[in-house]
C-alpha cells in the first residue's frame, strides 16, 4: 500500500430506555403502526419544553466510565440546525463544544497484538424519525413517507480521534464498543434494527506529508523553504452500514476507490458516501455540511445541568468486568489462546457461564486452574456453543447443573467416561432440557479399560473376522483400525480404544 | 457579514429551497438589511451591564424514565398538509439517505 490509511469513527448507539429522551413517549417503536407514538413534544409543536430523561444520561455517563472518559459535570445541550422532514423541530437538540464524556480510550485485540484506540468524545442526542422513499408507479413523481415514533428516542454518539489504520481495526473497534454496550445493558446495540450504526471517516495520505497532532490530521511541516505547502488529501464519510463486517468491507473499497481516483490524477473532494450491501459500493450521497452550516447554539429551553460527583460515584456501581479485562484474565491467568478468550469474553453471559464452570471443573480435578480452564473452554465453545448455534438459544436459556456438567468433564478427562458419548448426553440433556446428572447416571458410559474384559470381546471379534486377523499376521498393518473399529462396536462404544490396541496386538502375536 | 448572491444561494441550498434568479436578486439586499440589523446588536457594548448566570437543573430534578401515553395517530397528522397511511407525506428528494 502506497498510502497512509487514517480512519476515525463515529457510532451512534439508541440507549435502552422506557421514555423518549426529551418526553414521556415510549419507546417502543419496532412494529408499532406508524406516528402512534408521538407527543408535541417530540413532534417539535410551538409552546413545548423538553426535559431531558434521567436514565438516558446516566447511561451514557455508564458508557463513558466505561472507556475511561472524563465526565462533564455541568451538562450543557445545544441545537443543531438542518433542514430535513425527519427532524420535526428544524434542530437536533444535541451537544457541541462541551459533550457529556470525552478522553476516553478502548484496547482491540486480535490474536497476540492489541491496539488501544482512543476516544475523542461521547455525547447525547436524540434520533430523528424513520423516512421511506417512495416512487410512484404510475406518476414516477418521488415522495418521502415519515414515521415519528423513533423521533426524540435516546442516542449517544461515540467519537474516535483519528487513530484508526486498517479497516480490520475499524471493524474491531467498532465490535468492542458494541461489546461494551451489551456488557453493560446500555443498549441492544442492534445494528439490523438501526439500534447501533456506524460512520466512518476514511482519508488516505502519502507517508511523511501528514502528521497526527492532540486528535487532528495535520499537515508535515516543510522540510525546507522551497518545499510547496502539503495539502492533505480530504476525508469521505461513509453512511448507511448495516453490519460490523460491512464497517470493514465498506473502509476497505472506499480506500481502493480513492487510491485508483489520486493514480488517474483526479483530486478529492470531501463527501458523504452510502454504503450498498447489495453491490458492495459506496455511492456519492453529498457533499458534506461543515460545522457552521449547523448554526450550533446552546439549547435555551433547557438548562445545565449540575452533575454532582456522588452521582457519577452511584452511577459507576452499574459497572461490570468488561470483555478486555476478561480477555487477559484468560490469557495471562488462565491460559487460554487469544482466540479462546476472545471468543468466550465476547458475551457477558457467556463469560460468566464459563467462570464458574472453570470453579467447578478446578473443584473436580482438584485445582489446576488453567487445565480447568483449557477444559471448560473445550466443552462451551463446542458442544455448547454448537447447541446455542443450532438452537438459536442463548446461554441464559440453558438449565445445565453446572456440577453436572463439571463431574462429566472431569470423568472423560481422567479416563473414566467415553468422550463420544458423555458429549451427546450432554446435548441430549440440551435438546430436552433434561437432569443432565441423572442422565449421566442412567447412561452407560463407563470406560471398559479391564484387560480381562477386553480380552473376551477381542477374541469374539477376532474369531468372527479372520481375514483380517490374517492380514494382520502376514504383516498388513492397518488391518487392526478394523479390528479396533470392530471392538468398539461390539462394547457400544464404551471399550478404551488405546487398551484395545494393546490387548488385540498381544492376542494376534502370541 | 457579508451578504452576496452566493450566500443566499448557499442558504438557500442548506433550506433545500429553490430560488429564481429574480428572487435571488430580491432576497439579497433584504437579507443583507436584516442581518446589519442583528449587527446593532452585536456592536452593543454589554460589558458593564453584570452577567446573569443560567438557570441550572440538579441531575436528581431530571425526568424519571417512565413512559406515559402518546397522542393518537390521528391527533399526530392533524397538522400535517398531507399524510397517507398513518405516515407524513412529504416531498421526494428533500432528504438523501
Amino acid at each position: 500500500m502506497k498510502y497512509d490509511v487514517i480512519i476515525g469513527l463515529e457510532i451512534h448507539i439508541q440507549l435502552k430506555t422506557q421514555s423518549k429522551m426529551f418526553c414521556s413517549c415510549s419507546t417502543d417503536y419496532f412494529g408499532k403502526d406508524p406516528n402512534t407514538l408521538t407527543c408535541p413534544v417530540c413532534t417539535g409543536m410551538p409552546g413545548t419544553l423538553p426535559i431531558p430523561n434521567k436514565r438516558a444520561i446516566e447511561l451514557c455517563i455508564l458508557m463513558g466510565l466505561a472507556t475511561d472518559c472524563a465526565i462533564d459535570q455541568s451538562i450543557k445541550f445545544d441545537r443543531k440546525h438542518y433542514f430535513y422532514p425527519d427532524l420535526p423541530k428544524g434542530y437536533q437538540i444535541s451537544q457541541y463544544d462541551e459533550p457529556l464524556c470525552k478522553n476516553g480510550y478502548v484496547m482491540i485485540r486480535e490474536d497476540d497484538r492489541t491496539e488501544k484506540i482512543e476516544i475523542e468524545r461521547i455525547h447525547q442526542e436524540e434520533d430523528v424519525a424513520k423516512s421511506h422513499h417512495i416512487v410512484d408507479p404510475t406518476t414516477g413523481l418521488e415522495y418521502s413517507l415519515i414515521d415519528y415514533n423513533k423521533a426524540g428516542i435516546p442516542l449517544m454518539e461515540i467519537v474516535s480521534k483519528p487513530v484508526i489504520r486498517s479497516a480490520a481495526d475499524a471493524r474491531l473497534y467498532a465490535a468492542r464498543i458494541r461489546q461494551i454496550a451489551r456488557y453493560l445493558d446500555i443498549s441492544d446495540a442492534d445494528m439490523e434494527k438501526g439500534q447501533m450504526r456506524c460512520e466512518p471517516n476514511v482519508s488516505i495520505q502519502l507517508p511523511g506529508t501528514w502528521k497526527y497532532n492532540d486528535g487532528k490530521i495535520l499537515p508535515a511541516e516543510k522540510s525546507n523553504k522551497s518545499d510547496k505547502a502539503a495539502k492533505l488529501n480530504p476525508k469521505v464519510e461513509i453512511k448507511n452500514i448495516g453490519s460490523i463486517t460491512a464497517v470493514e468491507k465498506s473502509i476497505d473499497y472506499e480506500i481502493e476507490w480513492m487510491s485508483r481516483e489520486l493514480e488517474n490524477g483526479n483530486e478529492l473532494e470531501q463527501q458523504t458516501r452510502g454504503w450498498n450491501a447489495h453491490t458492495g459500493e459506496t455511492e456519492f450521497q453529498r457533499t458534506k455540511e461543515s460545522a457552521e452550516d449547523y448554526r450550533y447554539f446552546k439549547e435555551p429551553d433547557i438548562p445545565i445541568i449540575n452533575v454532582s460527583t456522588s452521582n457519577v460515584d452511584t452511577i459507576g456501581e452499574q459497572l461490570v468486568k468488561l470483555p478486555s479485562e476478561r480477555e487477559n484474565n484468560y490469557i495471562e491467568k488462565l491460559s487460554l489462546t487469544p482466540y479462546d478468550a476472545c471468543v468466550i469474553a465476547d458475551d457477558r453471559a457467556n463469560s460468566e457461564f464459563f467462570d464458574e464452570l472453570v470453579s467447578k471443573v478446578s473443584e473436580e480435578i482438584s485445582g489446576d486452574l488453567s487445565e480447568a480452564a483449557k477444559l471448560s473452554a473445550n466443552w462451551l465453545t463446542g458442544i455448547i456453543f454448537a447447541y446455542m448455534n443450532d438452537s438459536g438459544k442463548k446461554i441464559t436459556d440453558i438449565n445445565l447443573r453446572l456440577e453436572d456438567l463439571a463431574h462429566i468433564i472431569a470423568e472423560v478427562q481422567a479416563g473414566k467416561a467415553n468422550n463420544q458419548k458423555a458429549k451427546k448426553l450432554v446435548r441430549k440433556a440440551l435438546e430436552t432440557d433434561g437432569n443432565l446428572g441423572e442422565l449421566y447416571e442412567s447412561a452407560n458410559t463407563q470406560v471398559i479399560s479391564d484387560v480381562d474384559e477386553l480380552e473376551t470381546i477381542a477374541k469374539k471379534v477376532i474369531n468372527a473376522n479372520e481375514k483380517a486377523a490374517q492380514d494382520f499376521k502376514s504383516g498388513k498393518q492397518n488391518a487392526i483400525g478394523f479390528l479396533i473399529g470392530q471392538i468398539m462396536k461390539e462394547s457400544k462404544g464404551n471399550a478404551d480404544p488405546n487398551k484395545a490396541r494393546e490387548v488385540l496386538i498381544k492376542l494376534l502375536e502370541s | 457579514m457579508k451578504v452576496d448572491k452566493d450566500f443566499i444561494k448557499h442558504i438557500a441550498n442548506l433550506a433545500k429551497i429553490r430560488l429564481s434568479k429574480e428572487q435571488i436578486d430580491k432576497f439579497t439586499p433584504q437579507m443583507k438589511t436584516i442581518l446589519d440589523s442583528a449587527d446593532v446588536l452585536q456592536n452593543f457594548d454589554s460589558e458593564k451591564i453584570p452577567q446573569k448566570r443560567y438557570n441550572t437543573l440538579e441531575f436528581e430534578q431530571l425526568r424519571d424514565d417512565k413512559p406515559a401515553a402518546s397522542q393518537s395517530q390521528e391527533e399526530a397528522l392533524r397538522n400535517a398538509p398531507y399524510n397517507e397511511k398513518g405516515f407524513v407525506k412529504v416531498p421526494g428528494g428533500v432528504i438523501d439517505n
